[in-house]
């Protein structure tokens, strides 16, 4: 018999499936009455992700928010007038209801949307903890219309770095081994192959680092815990965490990455996704073979045989 | 939209109706089907996948897990 016995627990290859997805939804839905209270990041993303849509000179009459939270950055996105309707898709019922426009339950990893129904797809930090990416990815490509734009951040990379890092020195140190505590992090050069994989046209990730300040490492464990985000790894050690693990890896976190005033930093990493459904009318390179004007006329230059050197 | 017809276990309550704009884009999130909106029981129903997924008020809830399977058939509407 399997000891794990909770009905939504995933139960596949905890290699190809590192988030217990379950578990994540139901610590979401616990905090989900506080979410308010720990969406910083939410906001900066709704900011950022309204202003690269903002200088995209078309419409957007059909748009989803997918893994939408508590409805933030639909909320700003509402308020940008190329966009029409934006589709809040939610997992977690709690957050969902607090979302104010058209809205699915729904996962990320199945998404019900028809074939070419959209003309946008919007995420902000939900894709980060999604098992298969590059299935949601193809999913939204599939749902996208044709020139249908993909604009999603997800956090990666960098993120919750030293966090990682004190808990791996501390756990080495007093129990002899290390178990898994921060979520692996997908890394600019993946997450754009995986972007082409998916078939999407003219794909563009780039990425920033936000370093916030805590008052001690004990405060950013409580912001992630309220964020619903904390350790909920496929592979995680089941038993309780050890006080005197914890307030160790509090000491490393504090002696590595204290600044002047004793408060501590914590980066996050925000990579965000630029990538089109692909479309007969975008820019597309050549065929070789194909050109009507000679290189050396374009560049106002004579053309000389190879191996000859100008002036030579 | 209020929907007042009866259902097996009592009235359905005036539910907000699903939005239509949202029903034309809406597919089964398993099998990418066509659903088909049962205003009656509230659901919309994947043939393909031989599932009833609820709506309530006016929020379909597409994941299997709150899915009905359609293998023991309700009564016939």
């Amino acid at each position: 018999m399997p000891i794990e016995s909770k009905p939504q627990t995933d139960h596949a290859d905890p290699r190809s499936r590192p988030f217990d997805r379950a578990l994540l939804r139901s610590r979401r839905r616990r905090v989900a009455g506080a979410a308010d209270q720990a969406d910083f990041l939410l906001h900066r993303v709704g900011e950022d992700l309204a202003d690269r849509l903002s200088i995209i000179k078309r419409a957007f009459p059909v748009a989803a928010n997918i893994g939408a939270h508590h409805g933030v950055l639909s909320r700003r996105l509402r308020q940008v007038e190329t966009v029409g309707m934006i589709v809040d898709v939610e997992a977690v019922d709690a957050l969902a209801n607090q979302c104010d426009g058209p809205l699915v339950i729904a996962d990320e990893e199945a998404l019900p949307f028809a074939a070419a129904s959209l003309d946008l797809a919007v995420s902000a930090l939900s894709l980060q903890l999604v098992n298969d990416l590059p299935g949601t990815l193809a999913q939204i490509r599939q749902a996208l219309k044709p020139d249908g734009l993909l604009l999603a951040a997800l956090l990666g990379g960098a993120t919750l770095g030293e966090l990682g890092e004190a808990w791996l020195i501390a756990e080495e140190e007093i129990t002899g081994g290390a178990s898994p505590r921060v979520a692996p992090a997908i890394d600019l050069r993946d997450l754009g192959g995986l972007l082409q994989r998916a078939g999407f046209a003219l794909p563009v990730v780039d990425s920033e680092r936000v370093t916030v300040a805590y008052a001690s490492p004990l405060a950013l464990m409580r912001e992630i815990k309220a964020m619903g985000a904390s350790n909920m790894l496929t592979q995680r050690r089941r038993a309780p965490v050890r006080r005197d693990v914890l307030a160790r890896a509090a000491q490393i976190y504090e002696q590595r990455h204290a600044r002047g005033d004793g408060r501590v930093l914590a980066t996050f990493e925000i990579m965000t996704i630029t990538a089109w459904a692909p479309d007969a009318s975008q820019q597309k390179p050549l065929k070789p073979g194909s050109a009507a004007v000679r290189l050396a006329a374009a560049l106002g230059t004579d053309e000389l045989p190879t191996g000859e050197k100008p002036g030579g | 939209m209020v929907d007042d017809a009866e259902s097996g276990d009592g009235i359905v309550e005036s539910q907000r109706a699903i939005d239509p704009r949202l029903l034309a884009i809406l597919v089964c999130p398993v099998t990418k089907h066509p659903l088909r909106y049962d205003p009656v029981r509230q659901e919309l129903i994947s043939k393909a996948a031989r599932l009833a997924y609820p709506v309530r008020d006016g929020v379909p809830i597409l994941t299997s897990e709150a899915a009905r399977a359609l293998d023991d058939p309700p009564h016939q509407v």
